[in-house]
């Protein structure tokens, strides 16, 4: 398929352009790890006070956190969207996007790949490798399976959100703080969202359902079994949410109003 | 199905934006309705191009110009009307339909800025499916007439405006379509590569018939090559033939402009010449002035005669209305007699 080999093209140039500037790179996957070391950091903070978090332990909370950095992964990969706004709707770049052949997202997603975002994916086993060690978890014939469904769908809820919200900017044009605010509140689904009160476990389970990017499908390899419903709806979830999304956007394409002059 | 190019009927956009009140109750008061003002950027106009033409679109700024060509282009929806391009709907069948057209922004690039030109071309080539053979042969034309073969593998950012402007125009054409849209491609530009470029799309022009659709400023790339405008005024058109019918329809004037000796008045001159043939106007100072007439030999004859037999001279000058003053006659006038 076309598709396939314009990525991959896409992804050569990316690697020879990144390569050209080699200590960007290193400082951006360093200070990612940084930032995932703060976080670490602030679980170990908590559980310096208590041993149990709405029932649930430390190790389960660092497990969730590490299988939350995956799909986040991917996601920061390929949907490092957060300034579309700026770039393609004030900046007037859709111009150009929408005089190619290929269909606009797909070039808006292209254009702004982040491989190096994928270490993440590695810090993210490390640290459920890790905290399974010390729950003693074992893995099943078919826990790599779901691992990578669930990875998928994860991914997908992210994605559709975050496209949906770039959208809003072919109806307004004006710079909101609605992205920022996004990745703030999409921190919350790296933890149990049971530790939240009645309408934040809502929407984030159906609204915006950052849910099921951490803590269901990780409840499912923690044997929750009140969980299960849930860490099997993921990637239903994300299929629907990124198809809403996809929908959105092509609608909203065809009310673009281009660069003012 | 029509042997057009271009085929545009009654095609209209508008913009709806909100008009804020002033003061501060007027900001609450837009927080709870909102005025719009519609504003008709395109205002139902139909136009049709046939394969092989050159087509000037011009306008001042503001016209709708551009937004005439991104809904040609399939940027844009159109509020009402139809447009088919090569026998397609831009926007309806946006994918498909740009393989077909070639588009070149003056202001904005289209390749990338951090790679070698030849990797955008590369990129360019996968993106609209173009075969390695049709890529050679084609391709190799375009450099070699263009000149950007030394250009190839340095990063765009590293180009002078010229040298990206004709990177842009090759890549525009890597996938060689029958339509080229190019919205002032000569913007800033020196007189050499304009030039250039000029003698490229005429080429191109002949040697594949392609249609062009030009939008610029600069009238004299218009004269170099396109023998039909359209003019665009607030979204309407109020112009659309030949350039040279233009030209004697409104540039049937010429101007023969006096320097005299001493300062004149205009009672004076029109002592001599009576004032129904001519119109005096003052030029740049006292001593100067501009005698309007038609461009008839007798007239001008006799017309020169007259003032010199009265007044001493220093210098005479004869000149003809420029496309550029024929242009903005019309503006002010707003409308095309004859």
């Amino acid at each position: 398929m076309s598709y396939v080999s314009i990525f991959m093209q896409y992804v050569g140039q990316y690697m020879k352009t990144r390569l050209t500037y080699r200590t960007d790179m290193i400082v951006e996957i360093f200070s990612d790890l940084l930032f995932q070391a703060v976080n670490l950091v602030f679980i170990l903070v908590v559980f310096g006070h208590t041993k149990l978090l709405s029932g649930w332990t430390k190790d389960e909370i660092i497990f969730i956190y590490g299988f939350f950095l995956i799909p986040f992964a991917v996601f920061s990969t390929f949907f490092n969207i957060w300034d579309f706004n700026e770039r393609y709707i004030v900046k007037g770049e859709l111009d150009r996007i929408l005089t190619r052949p290929i269909h606009s997202l797909f070039q808006v997603i292209l254009e702004r790949l982040e491989l190096e975002s994928m270490f993440g994916v590695i810090t993210g086993l490390v640290v459920m490798v890790y905290a399974g060690q010390n729950l003693g978890l074992t893995i099943e014939w078919y826990d790599p399976v779901l691992f990578l469904l669930f990875v998928l769908g994860g991914s997908l809820v992210y994605a559709g959100i975050f496209i949906s919200i770039a959208t809003i900017s072919f109806w307004s044009d004006s710079r909101t703080a609605i992205m920022p605010m996004m990745y703030n509140i999409g921190n919350f689904g790296r933890y149990p969202v049971n530790i939240y009160n009645q309408i934040i476990r809502f929407v984030l389970t159906w609204i915006l359902p950052f849910a099921f990017v951490g803590v269901c499908p990780a409840a499912f390899f923690l044997g929750k079994t009140d969980w299960y419903l849930y860490a099997f709806l993921t990637p239903v979830m994300g299929i629907a949410f990124f198809i809403f999304s996809i929908i959105l956007w092509n609608i909203g394409v065809t009310k673009y109003r281009g660069a003012g002059n | 199905m029509s042997n057009l190019m271009i085929d545009v009927d009654n095609l209209t956009k508008e913009f709806k934006s909100h008009s804020s009140r002033s003061g501060l109750k007027g900001a609450f008061r837009d927080l709870l309705t909102r005025n719009y003002t519609v504003h008709q950027a395109v205002d139902s106009i139909s136009l049709k191009i046939k394969p092989g033409e050159m087509v000037g679109y011009i306008g001042e700024n503001g016209a709708g110009k551009s937004t005439t060509i991104k809904m040609l282009t399939g940027i844009l929806t159109p509020t009402a009307g139809n447009v088919r391009i090569n026998g397609m709907n831009p926007h309806k069948e946006r994918e498909r339909f740009v393989k077909t057209i070639g588009v070149v922004f003056g202001q904005r690039s289209q390749l990338w800025w951090d790679i070698a030109v030849q990797e955008s071309f590369r990129l360019l080539k996968k993106v609209y499916n173009v075969s390695d053979e049709d890529y050679k042969s084609h391709m190799g034309l375009v450099i070699e007439a263009l000149d950007i073969a030394p250009l190839l593998d340095k990063p765009v950012r590293k180009l002078s405006l010229g040298q990206r402007m004709r990177c842009e125009l090759a890549a525009a054409l890597i996938h060689n379509p029958p339509l080229l849209f190019l919205d002032e491609p000569t913007i800033g530009l020196d007189v050499l590569v304009k030039l250039k470029i000029r003698e490229f799309l005429k080429e191109l022009n002949d040697r594949y018939q392609t249609t062009v659709v030009l939008t610029t400023h600069d009238l004299t790339d218009i004269e170099a090559l396109c023998e039909r405008v359209i003019m665009l005024d607030e979204g309407k058109i109020i112009y659309d033939g030949a350039l040279s019918q233009l030209k004697t329809s409104w540039g049937e004037g010429k101007q023969i402009q006096f320097h005299f000796t001493s300062p004149k008045t205009r009672e004076e001159l029109l002592e001599t010449t009576g004032s129904e043939l001519v119109v005096w106007e003052p030029s740049e100072n006292a001593n100067s002035w501009t005698a309007n007439v038609t461009n008839d030999e007798e007239v001008i004859s006799v017309l020169i005669k007259d003032v010199v037999a009265d007044h001493k001279i220093l210098d005479l000058k004869l000149l003809e209305t420029s496309t550029e003053e024929i242009i903005r006659n019309i503006y002010e006038e707003g409308v095309i007699h004859g």
